[in-house]
């Protein structure tokens, strides 16, 4: 057992802690998860040094299952990929803890919610760690299970609880390809080891699976874009990709850190690290590389346009990140998988930390999170927590940028980029530039709402933070920042090479780390185009702020529907309610109905009622009728005789006896036939019928 | 001393329940009558215990067997033994029965002493149908589980108790005819014995294999049931005092499973396989049309019934796939439903204790008044949707590995049963647990006390065991498993499917 096994244990430690101790840790919660995950972070700089320094470590832990030749071994693996994303993940995380410590003072259930988050980091750990795909599944799951509980934390709103609900499902339904990507990486290779599967990955490439060999069809597909395709449905759904990705502005529900540990450490990332973890096997199916492509193109500038027309800065942040995401899926579609974990670092960390400080804004202004409403009312808000919170906010589109940036450059070294892409890219971009800058200015407006005494409504004034002078610093800073975000990419791109390289060596030859810096004017056109678009995108939110009548949304007829069409995120949620859920809900209701109770039920109460009526036909024709009239008849012969004995005899001390007898008898005999309506005695009658029919087949069969 | 109870454990399980109804009839006080009807189930977990310790997991066949003639006439004897199978059947059985009588304590008030002894009596038989190496014995006992759970359903059911008990019995008698009917068969056909063991080793006539395995396949679908015998099991299930519950879903259903396992697949291997495909497709539709059921559901104790159905088609799909990681991943999977869905089944019922409502929409918000019972009800239900790192997913996955074998629409037919089993489940935990209260009662409800907790601790300490370290219960059935899927594959002369690694 290496050290290393306590960068996840040590917040399931925190997680069991805080369980088993119940409520009995109630405000102090907070001191058993942060130290546990901060020293997780500790020993993941560790991790990352010493894999810098020595390689991979590989950690085996034990036997799962052993069933046949399926055998599944649990292990650790950390390698460069790995590595980097143990640093992400806790940083995040550790910070978003002491973020939350504050938070979530005086909530009720502020022992569960450090409980909670405890294990969803050491679940998103175990997912970037785990060395078999199995392993990755149940953490990939577990994951979902503590997002369900962590939107459903203030579970008297109804809208928290459906939100949870609805991640979890949307995230079920997808989990079926990942689940079944599993079972076909099984048969295909017979190992769930994912490094196994990877070496051996080139050699598999020309099996084939046959979808419609239960049908006697004949539907080839390789078996290596089957899976693929598997896996990247699984993706989907934990990165919200289209058609997935309507849980993740619903999520938006949980309190404010737990959209930070969603969008920044946990959930969201682990598609594109699917990806690129299974690189490459990836890269041998074009056809699934190009339908990864697409859908994260598609999603990107989706994403974006919706963000564009929404006004709860929580939800512009939801669709930032789906587009952002949108992105890396893209970028790993085109086979740039370094780009994409770049990309996913610096989203991860600047998602974070706009989170935080949205909710701080937030909770500053005391708005419900509507960039349009008029806030304020609680007095001097504390502006320097606004105002530093805003401009550490403003930084982050800028380092983001440089990721698509980078991202684009290296999409146009790979074969199969395709200027679709590009452009998609390059809207992508502008896009974010609008709604990033659309979202710190209406944050920020609130600001200003709060120094207009009596405070009539929101008042669009030039916003001061946005002078010139701080415009132009702002670009100054982006330019720097992306200066050295580029002389850190090369060694970046350099680190990350070993943990993909296997199969990318083609892709190594022309992957940028082996091009001088901006030595052709091809690159710095490259460098130069993005960030012109992004600025572009600035400068037009900008504008359309100052002017808001001149809003291409305004003008138009066609622009307005548009609009409509996109601020109710083109009616994504409203086509699956009516087309998916309530169709699934009635089908349900309609099967019950007919088939079980009205059908099968129907027919076996009536084969049964069928037989207690013969039952009760036969009881009345030959009981009652037939061998009673003989007996009764027979008794009423001996009766007669008996009265004539009586009438010589006159016994009247026996008499006497048999009276009470008589009484005895009916006295038990009463309740009885109360407690028991006659039941007991059809049920005999159906069994001895039944007995009768079983006679008759064994005699036909058997004998 | 040690040497009686060591040398005949199996006997003495069986023994012990029908001691505790002798020492039963003499107690009088209500208290009284509840431990020693405790006491009795948990000496019989004990020993289940000392078999599990004294199993040899290495060895295939039968172990612990103890022979005695019993009608020699008829070559009947009594002789029982445990084999990998069912073993952890056994064990499920004497698991559950302490918690039956815990679930009891306060909620059964009336005629106490009869109910606790027909606990005793059902979890007696239950380990003679699971151990039985005699025909005879096995279809006796199998008809003695019946009668008591018809009582238990009819004194101390929910309102509708007598038509629930009515639909139980019809069903339940035409499975026993036609089980006997079979037996009687097998009888003629197999060399006039009732030897389990002896019976597997003769060969038949396909026209009789062909009979006698639909007589034998009807008898254990409808107990299990399978799709189109269902009926009965959610009215029963909602009509029948917890207790009843948890006995029949987490035990007697899994008596269909097992005869499938002990008698159809070893016996029959040829017209196993002649209605393998018809059986399978069964299951994938018992699968779906349990979760389409169970979302319709409004009432909390139909939900978890339908839920078991649905559950059932994975076990009757891992049966007739007939691979090592399908049958493993069967027994396992009944196993585990005895499990999740028993806990399910008790976590209802300590509800009905307080409310005396099954319905969905009396409660609500129970998050804030019974916080330890919604962790407990969360935990179990995501375990019974199968959740990985819960027993139900080992069990799951490896239904559908050895499914993948087979037909790969299976599979990804199967995985859509356990998308509506995730939309049941969390659909009733968003109306149950989350939310407001919807009426008054649900917000004054008090959590529960340590009896119920300590009924749903030991399920819950089974959930993690198994989901997270299955090794050491697969390990007791990896010989057993192995040796039928090399019997049946070999009968038919088709090739162990195991795979080659690699391509």
């Amino acid at each position: 057992m290496s050290v290393y096994t306590l960068i996840p244990l040590l917040p399931l430690m925190a997680f069991l802690t805080l369980t088993s101790g119940g409520r009995w840790w109630g405000g102090a919660s907070h001191k058993v998860a942060i130290p546990a995950i901060g020293l997780s972070f500790g020993l993941s700089i560790g991790a990352f040094v010493e894999v810098l320094s020595h390689g991979p470590i590989a950690i085996p832990l034990y036997r799962l299952i052993q069933s046949g030749n399926l055998i599944v071994d649990l292990g650790l693996y950390v390698d460069q990929l790995t590595a980097l994303l143990l640093l992400l993940v806790t940083m995040v995380s550790s910070v978003v803890h002491v973020y939350a410590s504050r938070y979530m003072i005086g909530d009720p259930r502020y022992n569960r919610f450090f409980a909670i988050t405890s294990l969803f980091t050491f679940a998103m750990l175990m997912l970037v760690m785990s060395r078999n795909l199995l392993m990755l599944y149940v953490f990939w799951e577990v994951m979902g299970l503590c997002s369900y509980l962590l939107i459903a934390h203030w579970a008297e709103r109804p809208a928290a609880c459906s939100a949870a609900t609805k991640a979890f499902l949307v995230n079920a339904v997808a989990d079926v390809g990942f689940g079944f990507g599993v079972i076909l990486t099984f048969v295909t290779f017979g190992t769930l080891d994912i490094p196994q599967i990877l070496d051996q990955a080139s050699s598999a490439s020309d099996q084939t699976v046959n979808l419609l060999g239960w049908a006697g069809g004949d539907l080839h597909l390789r078996s290596v874009t089957l899976i693929t395709l598997c896996f990247f449905t699984g993706a989907m759904g934990k990165s919200a990709q289209i058609p997935f990705h309507v849980w993740l502005p619903f999520a938006m529900e949980a309190p404010t850190p737990v959209s930070a540990l969603i969008h920044a450490a946990t959930m969201v990332n682990a598609g594109p690290f699917l990806l690129v973890r299974l690189s490459p096997l990836i890269v041998l199916s074009p056809v699934a590389m190009t339908i990864i492509a697409v859908i994260g193109a598609t999603t990107a500038v989706f994403a974006g346009v919706v963000s564009l027309t929404q006004s709860d800065v929580k939800k512009i942040l939801a669709y930032s990140t789906i587009s952002h995401i949108g992105f890396m899926i893209m970028t790993c579609g085109v086979g740039a998988f370094v780009v994409a974990i770049f990309h996913l670092l610096a989203h991860g960390f600047l998602k974070g930390f706009l989170f935080l400080s949205t909710g701080n804004a937030l909770q500053v202004v005391h708005a419900h999170g509507h960039t349009a409403s008029d806030s304020g009312r609680d007095g001097q808000a504390p502006r320097l927590l606004v105002a530093g919170a805003l401009t550490l906010a403003c930084l982050p589109p800028f380092v983001i940028f440089s990721g698509p940036y980078e991202s684009l450059w290296t999409v146009q070294q790979f074969a199969s980029a395709k200027a679709a892409f590009w452009v998609i890219g390059l809207i992508t971009v502008f896009c974010t530039g609008m709604y990033l800058f659309r979202g710190m200015l209406s944050l920020f407006q609130q600001e200003l709402a709060v120094g207009v005494p009596g405070g009539e409504g929101p008042v669009l004034t030039r916003p001061r933070l946005f002078s010139s002078s701080h415009f132009i610093g702002v670009i100054v800073g982006a330019i720097v920042m992306s200066c050295v975000l580029v002389v850190l990419w090369r060694w970046f791109a350099q680190f990350l090479a070993p943990a993909l390289t296997r199969p990318v060596a083609s892709l190594a030859e022309s992957s940028p780390m082996t091009w001088p810096f901006l030595r052709g004017s091809g690159q710095a056109l490259w460098f130069v185009v993005p960030l012109v678009v992004a600025l572009s995108g600035w400068g037009f939110a900008y504008w359309l702020h100052v002017n808001p009548q001149r809003s291409p949304w305004r003008r138009s007829e066609r622009g307005k529907t548009l609009y409509v069409l996109f601020l109710n995120k083109v009616y994504v949620d409203e086509i699956y309610d009516v087309y998916v859920v309530q169709p699934t809900l009635r089908l349900a209701g309609w099967l019950w109905k007919t088939v079980d109770l009205g059908g099968i039920d129907r027919v076996i109460m009536s084969i049964g009622g069928t037989s207690v009526a013969l039952a009760r036909w036969l009881w009345h024709v030959v009981d009652v009728k037939g061998i009673d009239r003989v007996v009764v008849g027979s008794g009423g012969q001996t009766m007669s005789v008996a009265m004539w004995l009586w009438r010589m005899i006159d016994i009247r001390g026996i008499e006497k006896n048999v009276e009470r007898l008589g009484d005895q008898v009916d006295a038990t005999g009463h309740p009885l036939h109360r407690v028991e309506p006659r039941t007991l005695q059809h049920h005999l009658l159906v069994i001895v019928f039944w007995l009768i029919t079983a006679i008759g087949l064994f005699y036909w069969f058997v004998a | 001393m040690s040497s009686i109870v060591a040398d005949h454990v199996l006997s003495w399980m069986i023994a012990v329940p029908f001691l505790g109804i002798a020492v039963l009839v003499f107690v009088r006080d209500r208290e009284w009558i509840r431990r020693t009807a405790l006491a009795a189930t948990l000496l019989d977990f004990g020993l289940s215990l000392m078999l599990w310790a004294g199993f040899d997991v290495g060895n295939q066949g039968m172990q612990f067997v103890e022979r005695m003639p019993w009608m020699p006439t008829f070559n009947i004897q009594y002789a029982v033994g445990v084999d990998g199978i069912s073993l952890p059947l056994v064990v499920l059985t004497t698991l559950l029965c302490p918690l039956c009588v815990l679930c009891s304590w306060r909620s059964i008030n009336t005629r106490v002493k009869a109910f606790m002894m027909l606990i005793l009596l059902v979890e007696g038989a239950m380990i003679v149908v699971f151990t039985a190496l005699d025909v005879f014995l096995f279809f006796m006992l199998w008809e003695v589980t019946m009668i008591p759970m018809y009582f238990l359903i009819i004194l101390w059911g929910g309102p509708n108790r007598i038509a629930a008990g009515i639909k139980f019995i019809l069903y339940s008698l035409t499975g026993s005819l036609l089980l006997l009917v079979a037996i009687l068969g097998l009888y003629l056909e197999g060399g006039r014995t009732f030897d389990v063991l002896a019976l597997a080793g003769h060969t038949y006539s396909s026209q009789a294999q062909f009979w006698i395995f639909l007589a034998f396949f009807l008898a254990f679908a409808i107990k299990m049931p399978m799709l189109p015998f269902h009926t009965w099991l959610p009215d029963a299930h909602s009509e029948a005092p917890t207790a009843g519950s948890v006995v029949l879903a987490g035990v007697l259903l899994k008596m269909g499973g097992y005869g499938f396992l002990r008698f159809c697949l070893p016996v029959f291997p040829e017209a196993s396989a002649q209605f393998a495909p018809f059986i399978l497709w069964l299951s994938v539709a018992a699968i779906l049309y349990g979760g389409y059921m169970a979302l319709a559901q409004s009432d909390l104790k139909k939900l978890v019934a339908y839920s078991s159905i649905s559950h059932m088609g994975f076990v009757t799909l891992g049966i007739f796939v007939f691979n090592h990681q399908g049958i493993q991943g069967a027994v396992l999977q009944m196993f585990n439903h005895g499990v999740t869905t028993g806990a399910l089944f008790l976590a209802v019922g300590q509800l009905y204790d307080r409310t005396h409502s099954r319905s969905v929409h009396d409660y609500g918000g129970l998050h804030a008044t019974m916080p330890r019972f919604v962790v407990l009800l969360c935990l179990f239900s995501v375990a019974s949707f199968g959740l990985p790192g819960t027993c139900n997913f080992i069990g799951e996955f490896l239904v559908l590995v050895g499914t993948s074998s087979e037909s790969f629409v299976k599979v990804l037919l199967a995985m859509g049963g356990i998308v509506l089993a995730a939309a049941y489940m969390l659909w009733m935990l968003q109306r149950v647990a989350f939310g407001r209260s919807r009426t008054a009662f649900a917000a004054r409800l008090p959590d529960l006390n340590w009896r119920e907790t300590a009924t749903m601790i030991p399920l819950v300490v089974m959930v993690f065991w198994i989901g997270l370290y299955p090794g050491p219960f697969l390990d007791v059935m990896d010989a057993s498993v192995s040796h039928l899927v090399e019997h049946v594959t070999g009968t038919l002369g088709l090739e162990v499917s195991q795979r080659s690694p690699g391509p």
